[in-house]
This record gives C-alpha cells, sequence and structure tokens, in this order.
C-alpha cells in the first residue's frame, strides 16, 4: 500500500488527539432542591440557568400542595417559555417575578422543559 | 468495477486521487499542531477549556481534514459538466456549511454558528462550484447558505439531547458523502487528462486559516444569549 504511511499517521493522531480532547465535560446539571415553603401553603422554586439547562433541573415537590415556579434573571430565550406537560402547563414567564402555579395531585416523575424542549428537568412529586 | 478502479487510485501515485489521503494527513498535521502549540502557549490556562471546547475542536479539525482535499481533486480537472460541477457546488457548500456551524453552535449558539458556517459554506462551495460555470456558483452559493443555518439549528436543538454524540453522526455521514463525491469526480473524470498540478501548499494555507478562524472564534468570538 503506496499510501500506507500517511493512512497510519493518520490514525495515530486521530487517536492521539481523540484521547486528550474528547474529555467528557462534567455533567450538565442536577442538584435535587424540595420546594421552600413560599406564603402560606405554596411551595416555592426559583430556576436560573447552568449549562445550557436549568438550574437544578432535578425539583423535589410535594403532593396536594400549591407550587410556584420562577426563573430569574440567568434564564432567556425560549428557555422562557415554560411547560409540565403533565399537568397542561405551558407559559411564557417574561420577568422573574412572573410565576406558574400548580398543585400536583399525582406522586411520580414528571418532565418539564421549555416550548423547543431544549432545556428540561424533573418534577418528583411525593 | 469503478469503484474498485478508484480505491486502487487512492492508492496510486498517478492521478490526484493518490493525493488525497497526504491532503489529509497534511492537513491534520497543520491543524493539530497549530493547536498544540496554541494550547500549549496560551489556551490551557482557559478554565475547563478541554472539558468545554476540545470534543468540538477535534471534530471542526477533523472536518476540515475531509472537507479540503475536495478542493484540490475539483482544481486538478478545473473544468467539469453543468451537472457535474452543480453536484460538486452544492455537496461541498452543503458539508462545509454545516459542520462549522454545527460545531460553532454547539459554543456560540445558533446566530454565530449560522453565521460561520454560512461564511465558511459558501466561500468553499462557490469556489468549487466555478468549475461548471455559474450553476455551479449558484449551487455553491444556496448550499453554504442553508448548510450553514441548518447545522447550528441542529446544534442548538440537541443541546440537551445527546449532542456530542450527533456531532460525531454528523461528522461520520458527511465524510460518507465527501467520500461519494470524491468517488464521483473520479467517474466523470478518469478518461480526462490532469489539467493542474500542484503542491500542498493550498492545503496547508487553508488548514491554518480555517482551523485558526474556527479556535478564535469559538474561545474568543461573539455568543449568543444562552451561551454567555
Amino acid at each position: 500500500m503506496k499510501n500506507g504511511f500517511a493512512i497510519f499517521m493518520i490514525f495515530l493522531m486521530i487517536v492521539g488527539f481523540g484521547v486528550i480532547l474528547m474529555k467528557s465535560s462534567g455533567n450538565a446539571s442536577g442538584n435535587a432542591v424540595i420546594g421552600g415553603e413560599g406564603s402560606g401553603n405554596t411551595q416555592e422554586v426559583t430556576l436560573s440557568f447552568k449549562n445550557y439547562n436549568y438550574y437544578p433541573n432535578t425539583v423535589t415537590v410535594n403532593v396536594n400542595q400549591p407550587v410556584r415556579i420562577y426563573l430569574d434573571n440567568s434564564v432567556g430565550g425560549c428557555y422562557r417559555s415554560f411547560t409540565i406537560r403533565d399537568f397542561g402547563i405551558a407559559k411564557y414567564l417574561s420577568t422573574p417575578s412572573d410565576y406558574i402555579e400548580f398543585t400536583p395531585t399525582k406522586t411520580g416523575s414528571f418532565r418539564f422543559a421549555c416550548s423547543m424542549g431544549m432545556g428540561t428537568g424533573t418534577l418528583i412529586v411525593k | 468495477m469503478s469503484l474498485k478502479q478508484f480505491l486502487n487510485e487512492v492508492n496510486g501515485k498517478e492521478r490526484v486521487e493518490g493525493e488525497l489521503i497526504k491532503a489529509i494527513l497534511y492537513s491534520l498535521l497543520v491543524s493539530f499542531g497549530l493547536f498544540a502549540i496554541l494550547y500549549y502557549f496560551s489556551l490551557r490556562h482557559i478554565e475547563d477549556f478541554i472539558p468545554k471546547y476540545g470534543f468540538f475542536i477535534f471534530l471542526v479539525i477533523l472536518s476540515y481534514a475531509v472537507i479540503l482535499p475536495s478542493i484540490r481533486q475539483v482544481r486538478a480537472y478545473q473544468n467539469f459538466a453543468c451537472m457535474s460541477g452543480m453536484m460538486i457546488g452544492m455537496t461541498t457548500g452543503m458539508i462545509a456549511g454545516f459542520l462549522p456551524g454545527f460545531f460553532i453552535g454547539s459554543t456560540n449558539g445558533m446566530f454565530w454558528g449560522s453565521v460561520f458556517g454560512m461564511g465558511i459554506g459558501i466561500f468553499i462551495g462557490v469556489w468549487n462550484g466555478k468549475c461548471c460555470g455559474i450553476m455551479g456558483v449558484m449551487e455553491g452559493l444556496m448550499a453554504g447558505f442553508m448548510g450553514g443555518i441548518m447545522g447550528a439549528m441542529t446544534a442548538v436543538m440537541m443541546i440537551n439531547d445527546n449532542l456530542r454524540i450527533a456531532g460525531v453522526v454528523v461528522f461520520v455521514i458527511s465524510s460518507l458523502i465527501v467520500f461519494a463525491l470524491n468517488y464521483m469526480i473520479y467517474k466523470e473524470t478518469k478518461e480526462l487528462p490532469r489539467e493542474r498540478t500542484e503542491d500542498y501548499t493550498l492545503i496547508v494555507f487553508l488548514s491554518l486559516i480555517f482551523t485558526a478562524l474556527t479556535l478564535f472564534f469559538m474561545i474568543y468570538g461573539p455568543r449568543s444569549v444562552l451561551f454567555a
């Protein structure tokens, strides 16, 4: 093979630099929080934006107790259009003082996401 | 069978196809060399540099190494029929727009990924497409424009959905398409004499420029809101 040496060198470079450069980044996000008590019996959660996703992206709340979710200033673009399909929630939270409020009536894990599905997370109802 | 003949020519010395592997090698040498130098003197001081950018830089360097040899192959024969030239302009424009758009889109967001991808895609698409005149130029222009936007859009839409695996899939499929293009050019020109013989200066120069531009844009370039 006349190009044998060239092919060998290409292979060597791809493997060598691949090992160095393809080190995976840290996990995107994922601290779990339990919704804090707000006024009355409401559980309040404020999500921010970190590593291209909601942070924290796992939220634990209590069943049959109202939940209020805010998005802080760091959340931008389509991420402000917040949805939880299982609870029929879809709302654009244009400012940090806007919120969505709902009462989870069933336990389990539910996906929350922006309207385009780029930012995602899990709502755990206990 | 012409595919077998093509593979033989890739290992041969007489036609330009025999220089494709060497062109890939020189492109990789220059790009990785430039990256290694910049990393040693400057980039290693950036916090989380390798975890944040390493994967995308690796794939974008491989992408240029795959795309650029087709320029050499087209330049070797210079004139093509309209249909072939349009396919050449479209394929190179699309792939050269999509891949940089995808990788810049992964680190800088959709707008800047699109702008960068379109720039590279249109430049290479038009350059390669002009081998058959205005139709090839138009194909290169349109494909570069479309590829740049599509690449960046795909990357941004996949940010939280296996972006890195998608990057590998996109790169592998693009490489197969470019290989098919190399084969098509061989089929169209196997009876024709070679019009131009040149050394590897152009490949080295383009690899250097594109890699430097991409690194600069990826690390220090403007970012969309989500990536700020």
